[in-house]
């Protein structure tokens, strides 16, 4: 790479320090002491002992983890699929100039996500409920009186959640790149009679994979850190602390005090997310830069 | 001519009409909230969820919580403002100077430490909030301000951003012209720099306002004083006490409605107004993907 400027050596580090000094103080050094404390297990008043790998041992054989991974793991494949194809329709939507109302819908589908996750799950939490919820009379009309809140459509509840709540990022993050291809692609390929399911198949599509990609793996990011909507949930049904890792993480830190356990399950965590990622950019053949 | 065929094809209206439909779904929420804002507990849990009713009691609400447990919603609609506001100044100014020195300078290390930087989003926030929780209470930080800003700050999303904004708005050779003028770095930085760059500037204090004020996790762990909530957490707190006390004492429904009405409103009214902001930060974050 070229040099731009020619200054004194530490130059670069005067700009830098500030990031760098937090980054090093609430970053680097929470990962470092989080993976010590994973080695140490503390039983009641005594002192903490050193015990290895025990509790990386105990993360892998803990079928509450577990499940909650696989929970997660599962959430991932559906809600993923759902909202990053919802995503992609609403873009290529939104994309082409001769459609109407694109601003509007932009703007509205994208709307929830600045809404604070928490909020959204009280919001929904409210509207799933007997007795607030709008869709009772809905569904009373077909004879029908759903439980939203049951154990078993709490996952579907959730996932309704997220999705409402993230659809319209993902979206803009694949319009994005759409919007990043030169317009003249699309006349010559007019020109030589492409029609525009054509145009969407041979030049938009195939353009916008790092899109699709960057959108999918902030998918998987955020999908094995869901923790807002189940916990404020609880409040209203019954949740089970394994429905996610960071739910049991938090319940094993906060409500029983074992931190030793919780930061090794949180390392786990971020091990598992690091490495689906990690698939599933290999997978795409995706390279940075 | 072709604008006019699609305009008329049943196609086009048919997904118009999906379009629409879609719509609905993302505002629901926003509407159900907004009705529920303007009734009493006992209106609300026996009138049309999705229509108004009279008599409108949106003003009672606003008083009720406005008053309810000593003004506390205000203080913590404050607290929000504090945490945010802080957070978003600081953020923005230390990720422009990362972001400067990364794509201004050449110094040894400097991809290494950048990529470990990107590297880091990856890492679920509880991999870093317990560490942090018991960092913060070895400081005896926990329940200050601090303890949600200084952690705050540190956000590689935006040193990202900001370092795709000086690559692509400030040119290299106004760098030379202006050293060949004699101008110090800190001056290239802030005074021919800066304003270069401030639609990136934009997106990043809109980003990490938004993210601080919906930020619910980190609050949760550091902070158990009252008084010291950001909405967000109070919000919540007041749920969990509603939705699960038959006793006394507990906010009635129509603080909560109102209070997420209140919460929603700025991030509504800012990710209209500054559309143009959001729209452009994202696709340059994507663009380069």
């Amino acid at each position: 790479m070229k040099i731009r400027i020619r200054s004194r050596k530490y130059m670069p580090f005067v700009f830098l320090s500030p990031f760098l000094i937090l980054f090093a103080l609430f970053y680097i050094a929470p990962l470092i002491y989080g993976f010590y404390l994973s080695l140490f297990h503390k039983y009641g008043l005594r002192p903490s002992t050193f015990v290895g790998m025990e509790n990386y041992v105990k993360a892998f054989t803990d079928n509450g983890f577990l499940s909650s991974i696989l929970t997660m793991g599962e959430f991932f494949l559906i809600q993923g699929s759902i909202m990053i194809f919802l995503a992609l329709l609403f873009a290529l939507y939104i994309d082409n100039e001769k459609n109407h109302f694109r601003g509007f819908f932009r703007l509205v589908y994208y709307i929830p996500f600045a809404i604070p996750t928490v909020i959204s799950g009280i919001l929904w939490g409210f509207m799933y409920s007997k007795s607030l919820s709008p869709f009772q009379s809905i569904f009373g009309l077909v004879g029908l009186h759903p439980n939203f809140l049951a154990s078993n459509s709490l996952f579907w509840s959730i996932l309704n959640i997220v999705t409402w709540e993230w659809v319209g990022y993902n979206m803009i993050i694949i319009y994005s790149g759409l919007q990043s291809i030169p317009r003249e692609l699309y006349e010559s390929a007019r020109m030589d009679g492409a029609r525009n399911f054509d145009i969407i198949k041979y030049i938009k599509l195939p353009l916008i994979v790092p899109s699709l990609v960057l959108a999918v793996v902030f998918t998987v990011i955020g999908t094995f850190q869901i923790f807002n909507e189940p916990y404020v949930l609880q409040s209203m049904t019954y949740v089970s602390i394994h429905f996610t890792p960071n739910l049991y993480i938090y319940t094993t830190a906060f409500s029983y005090g074992n931190f030793n356990f919780a930061a090794a399950m949180a390392i786990v965590l971020a091990l598992v997310t690091f490495a689906v990622s990690m698939i599933f950019m290999r997978f795409a053949g995706f390279k940075e830069e | 001519m072709d604008t006019k065929k699609n305009l008329y094809s049943p196609s086009t209206i048919i997904i118009l009409a999906l379009m629409f439909v879609a719509s609905v779904y993302f505002l629901l929420p926003f509407f159900w909230i907004i009705v529920a804002s303007t009734k009493s507990d006992s209106q609300l849990f026996s009138t049309n969820p999705l229509w108004f009713t009279s008599p409108f009691n949106f003003l009672n609400n606003v008083q009720t919580v406005s008053s309810y447990d000593n003004s506390i919603l205000w203080r913590w609609f404050l607290n929000s403002i504090i945490y945010a506001g802080s957070v978003s100044a600081g953020t923005t100014l230390i990720s422009a100077m990362a972001g400067f020195a990364f794509s201004k300078y050449d110094f040894k290390g400097k991809n290494t430490i950048f990529y470990i930087i990107l590297g880091t989003i990856m890492v679920p926030t509880t991999a870093l909030v317990l560490p942090i929780y018991l960092l913060m209470h070895g400081l005896n930080l926990i329940n200050t301000y601090w303890a949600v800003i200084l952690p705050s700050l540190v956000n590689p999303f935006t040193v990202y951003l900001m370092r795709i904004f000086w690559m692509k708005e400030f040119p290299n050779e106004l760098i030379d012209a202006a050293h060949v003028d004699g101008a110090s770095d800190f001056a290239i930085f802030f005074r021919i720099g800066l304003p270069l760059v401030r639609g990136g500037l934009a997106t990043v204090a809109l980003f990490s306002f938004v993210g601080t004020w919906n930020n619910f996790f980190l609050p949760l762990v550091v902070i158990s004083k009252s008084n010291l909530y950001p909405l967000t957490l109070g919000l919540q707190v007041w749920t969990s006490i509603t939705t699960t006390s038959v006793g006394r004492g507990a906010p009635p429904y129509g603080a909560i409605t109102m209070g997420i009405l209140i919460s929603i409103i700025p991030l509504i009214l800012a990710f209209i107004l500054l559309r143009k902001y959001w729209q452009s930060g994202l696709s340059s974050g994507a663009v380069k993907g």
